[in-house]
């Protein structure tokens, strides 16, 4: 058991330290570097708390995928010197986040301890739902695929209108608008990269 | 290992998969005629509203996928609602595919449409999974259609603005949501209220969780709704977005936010409202929010020179009018919030398809620009003062009603229970913010009528914006005079959240 | 417990030590097998067949001077080997090495960690191992490093959806997740024993698979991040001595462990008659090196949009293909 308890509190320290890090970086790979720490530390805890396709999948889809799309468009913007990263917020207003922050943190933490009382949050639905199939591929895919498939097809609509929406908003004027220019040949990315170079 | 698939009707969800599927046709069809026949799409997409809402009309009460889908009176007049929208909205487009948006116009009116679809879904949820899918649904593409405009600097800035503002929102939600699965362990509305009234007597630590799902939550549908302090976004984007665009979100996009209020909130947290329970009441806090709406909305707006970004201001306080009515848990509460809506909806499309037509035109949305309306343009002019009036609460327009049946519900149940008193408070500020309000809808009339200056514009009417205004001011002077239909089929709602009148 | 602990340790320890000795003797086998390609000799002075020249290689890249550019954001740049090398490692915890087996008394697994979805955990831990590249590229501050940077997302996007695509036929023929009942699945006592290979059930797939693991690991004929007559070294262009070498023993470590995988998923394993079932993973993973070796010495490198056509309009469709068909194999049995 205090093997369970040490790797439970490590990732989640892992976790929490990746999350807060991220925040207070002024450099965004370093930021999306901890978000990925953070990220592989709550993939453990679920892990741990025995859905593993679920720690597994988080890893596949946000820091093998996601993250991975985020670096490329930093790396393409180049953001480097700190001139590059705009100016730090006036005193002010970060004394007010960092208040703000600290009051919900304050009223969070009271909140969930005084509901610590025993069993507060647990309720009839979820003890029953604790069996040992818990977590598994089977038993997620049947859920998704039965008594969640109504969802599950709606997610591909949204997808559609997500791709529909990102092809418009990345795409750049047509030919209708603007004369066919000779270098599109060369491919989208390098004339990114040629953007992107000082 | 058996698969139990639920019995799904798909009869039930017949509409919505048409439209759905006729977005795709709109997107097609825009790609074979090589993206030329601008005008043809919007009619096409027009028809396909049309048939959607005939289908609506035969697609009965009832449940589809198990528990998840469900026709109820709730689900059909708030349908009715967001195809009202989407049809006025594609309407009033044609002038601006001809001159701002000259790629992309079937992604625009299929975008539109998507976003209906993701609107009727949240509309018929009744599982909080499904509706938080509809309201993402409702909104990427809107997100979208506020930047159509890639080289105007501030539509881009709406685009990015509300995009953000959506996100953010959106994730609140579902913070919130997952403290209501984690508490009541099912997604499932209903049962989920049950599950969370057997907790909280069980258990007598549940309220303070309770309490920071109740306020997340309220914080994002109260950035979907502009409530504020929610409400920063709204201006800028009403502002920035094309204008049938912006016409929509207040329509379309409000209505989807109080349907899933509604479902959440009025259905779902039922037991967890009114002073007994008061560590958990969120009928005062939203009570706060629409006070401070009507307030700050119809303050700030008085100071608006920009028409958009008045009724942007506008909208904040009718969302504030409209929650009057949602923390009304009472018989009367929800049919007056939807006839509101009802009503709003003819007022709000029909001014905003004036000002899009008025754009196309002179490329201006500044107040000053409609000085002397009325000597160039009457009809117009006309047509603009009585949804402006009806946006006001003037009788005998269909927006009297709708104010007058939301305080009417208030008043009632203030009076039945000494521990609603708090009611009286919310109509006394509603109906001296009305006043208020008064003053800048007003003031566009005082620039059309009473201006000294002549008006050097013409205003052309292309026929599809003709019929879209035509239609809203017959329903908000035929809805003003004869309400009684629109009521009696909002009367069945309430009965559908277990409001029954004794 | 304490003895689980033990042999979880010796299992890794053994696990990880072999890794990076064949690490070291495939950069022999490169060089040895290109040059007969090429008619020529490749190492032959350092000891028999010039079997010592990675001793040396080693010895000389650990003595040489850790060069360290003025423009590199200095964290980063440092981590970035270790990321690159970790995951490939790591992989090898899910990738069962032999039949189990009796050691002084104890009953022991062939597999350090029978995961349940080990199959995941493979692709969990590869799909990190791009940050190595990415970061290296990046942090160097070298145009030619975030060039090479820059191209290996690109292609990783590319590919990693049909590499994804690519297994999930043997899943479903299979039927679950755990490398080690793969392996199992995949036996056969009759003197065929290959006719339990998911190679024949899933040839398709094994295709896709075997083209989208050159991708995945930088390989020619999609080395583009490298692309040493372009890209200078690519990512790795800054970095010098044991630094360098990191990235070197990873290349070849990712290139291991791809081929475990690729054994396990479609040739068996372990599997086989007669020699040692360890010798057979061994034999199975050097035939696949040899491959690799192979693609290099005679295929010219893709340009990188070629590179990302290739994957978003050819493997991505047939890996969906291949799924779609055995899914509907599967349904019918």
């Amino acid at each position: 058991m205090s093997l369970d308890l040490a790797i439970f509190v490590i990732s989640a320290l892992v976790a929490v330290f990746g999350a807060t890090m991220m925040i207070f970086q002024r450099n965004p790979v370093a930021s999306v570097l901890y978000l990925i720490l953070s990220l592989v530390g709550q993939a453990v805890l679920y892990v741990q708390l025995g859905a593993a396709f679920v720690g597994a999948v988080l890893i596949i889809v946000y820091s093998g995928a996601i993250l991975v799309l985020f670096l490329f468009v930093i790396m393409m913007l180049n953001l480097r010197s700190s001139a590059d990263l705009g100016e730090p917020s006036p005193p002010v207003s970060r004394f007010v986040k960092y208040f703000v922050s600290c009051l919900i943190f304050l009223e969070l933490s009271f909140i969930i301890r005084e509901s610590l009382g025993a069993g507060s949050t647990t309720s009839a639905g979820i003890v029953t739902m604790a069996d040992d199939s818990f977590g598994s591929v089977e038993s997620v895919a049947t859920l998704l695929f039965t008594r969640y498939l109504y969802p599950f097809e709606l997610t591909s609509v949204l997808l559609l209108s997500a791709i529909v929406g990102a092809v418009i908003i990345a795409r750049r004027a047509t030919e209708d608008e603007l004369p066919p220019q000779p270098e599109k040949a060369v491919g989208p990315i390098s004339q990114k990269t040629n953007e992107g170079q000082e | 290992m058996d698969f139990q698939l639920p019995p799904y009707d798909l009869k039930m969800m017949l509409p919505e998969i048409f439209l759905f599927l006729w977005a795709l046709v709109v997107f097609t069809f825009d790609l074979l005629t090589n993206r030329k026949k601008e005008t043809a799409i919007g009619y096409l997409t027009l028809v396909g509203i049309l048939i959607t809402g005939v289908l609506l009309a035969f697609t009965g009460y009832g449940r589809g996928f198990g528990n998840m889908f469900f026709n109820d009176p709730m689900a059909r007049f708030f349908k009715i609602i967001f195809l009202g929208a989407a049809f006025m909205a594609v309407g009033s487009s044609f002038g601006i595919l001809k001159q701002r948006i000259r790629n992309h116009r079937g992604e625009y009116f299929g975008l539109i449409l998507l976003s209906t679809v993701g609107m009727m879904f949240l509309a018929s949820s009744q599982e909080l999974l499904s509706l938080y899918i509809g309201l993402e649904l409702t909104t990427i593409p809107l997100f979208v259609l506020a930047a159509f405009y890639k080289d105007d600097k501030l539509s881009v800035e709406a685009g990015i603005k509300y995009f953000i503002v959506g996100a953010f929102s959106s994730a609140l939600l579902l913070y919130g949501i997952s403290f209501l699965y984690g508490m009541s362990g099912t997604t499932d509305i209903v049962q989920m209220k049950i599950n969370l009234a057997i907790t909280h007597l069980t258990f007598t630590n549940i309220g303070m969780t309770l309490v920071i799902a109740v306020v997340t939550m309220l914080a994002g549908i109260g950035y979907k709704l502009g409530l504020p302090p929610f409400h920063q976004w709204v201006p800028d984007v009403y502002e920035g977005s094309p204008t049938p665009v912006a016409a929509f979100l207040s329509i379309g996009s409000k209505a989807a936010g109080l349907v899933a209020f509604a479902k959440i909130f009025v259905n779902g947290l039922s037991a967890f409202h009114g002073p007994e329970m008061l560590p958990n009441d969120w009928g005062q806090l939203v009570a706060l929010m629409a006070i401070l709406a009507m307030v700050l909305g119809n303050t700030v707006a008085i100071w608006q020179t920009n028409i958009k970004r008045m009724l942007g201001y506008s909208s904040i306080a009718q969302a504030g009018y409209i929650m009057i009515g949602m923390v009304t848990m009472n018989v009367y509460g929800l049919s007056s919030v939807a006839f509101y809506m009802f009503a709003y909806m003819f007022a709000n499309m029909g001014a905003f398809a004036i000002v899009t037509v008025f754009e196309d035109k002179t490329g201006s949305t500044q107040i000053a620009s409609y000085r002397g309306l009325s000597k160039s343009a009457p009809g117009l002019s006309l047509t603009l003062a009585i949804f402006l009036l009806s946006l006001a609460g003037i009788p005998p327009l269909a927006g009297f009603l709708a104010k007058y049946y939301v305080f009417a519900a208030a008043v009632e149940k203030a009076n039945s229970a000494d521990s609603a008193s708090w009611l009286y408070w919310l109509v006394g500020v509603g109906l001296i913010t009305t006043v208020f309000s008064l003053y800048y809808y007003a003031n566009i009339i005082k620039q059309m009528y009473f201006s000294r200056e002549d008006s050097p514009y013409k205003i052309p009417v292309s026929a599809p914006a003709m019929m879209v205004i035509a239609i809203c001011l017959i329903g908000v002077i035929l809805f003003g005079v004869w309400p009684e239909p629109i009521l009696q089929f909002a009367g069945d709602i309430p009965a559908s959240f277990g409001f029954i009148a004794r | 417990m304490l003895e689980m602990i033990i042999i979880s340790s010796v299992k890794v320890i053994v696990v990880v030590v072999a890794v990076l000795t064949c690490c070291a003797w495939s950069t022999w086998l490169e060089r040895k097998v290109v040059a007969y390609m090429q008619h020529r000799m490749g190492p032959t002075l350092a000891g028999p067949f010039g079997l010592l020249q990675p001793i040396a290689d080693a010895l000389k890249l650990i003595f040489k001077e850790d060069l360290v550019p003025k423009s590199v954001e200095k964290v980063t740049f440092a981590l970035a080997p270790i990321i690159s090398f970790v995951p490939a490692i790591l992989t090898f915890a899910v990738v069962p090495f032999a039949a189990d087996f009796e050691f002084f008394g104890y009953q022991v697994t062939g597999i350090i960690s029978d995961l349940n979805i080990g199959v995941l955990f493979v692709f969990a831990v590869t799909s990190l191992g791009i940050y190595g590249i990415v970061l290296a590229g990046w942090s160097s501050g070298s145009k030619y490093s975030l060039m090479g940077a820059l191209r290996a997302t690109a292609q990783m996007i590319s590919y990693e959806v049909g590499y994804g695509l690519s297994i999930i036929g043997v899943i479903l023929v299979a039927n679950t997740l755990s490398m080690k009942e793969l392996v199992e699945m995949q036996g056969s006592d009759s003197i065929w024993f290959f006719q339990n290979w998911f190679v024949f059930k899933q040839p398709l797939g094994f295709l896709l698979f075997l083209t989208c693991a050159v991708a995945e690991t930088n390989r020619c004929p999609f080395d583009m991040a490298e692309a040493e007559s372009e890209l200078v070294a690519g990512y790795h262009t800054e970095y010098s001595s044991m630094r360098f070498s990191m990235f070197f023993i990873s290349e070849y470590a990712n290139m291991l462990a791809v081929s475990a995988v690729g054994a396990t998923l479609f040739f068996g394993g372990w599997q086989g008659p007669l020699l040692p079932s360890v010798l057979w993973l061994l034999l199975k993973m050097f035939l696949f090196m040899f491959f690799y070796i192979w693609l290099r010495g005679t295929l010219p490198r893709f340009r990188y949009d070629q590179l990302m056509n290739f994957g978003w309009k050819v493997l991505f469709p047939l890996a969906l293909l291949n799924t779609m068909i055995t899914a509907a194999f599967v349904m019918i049995d």
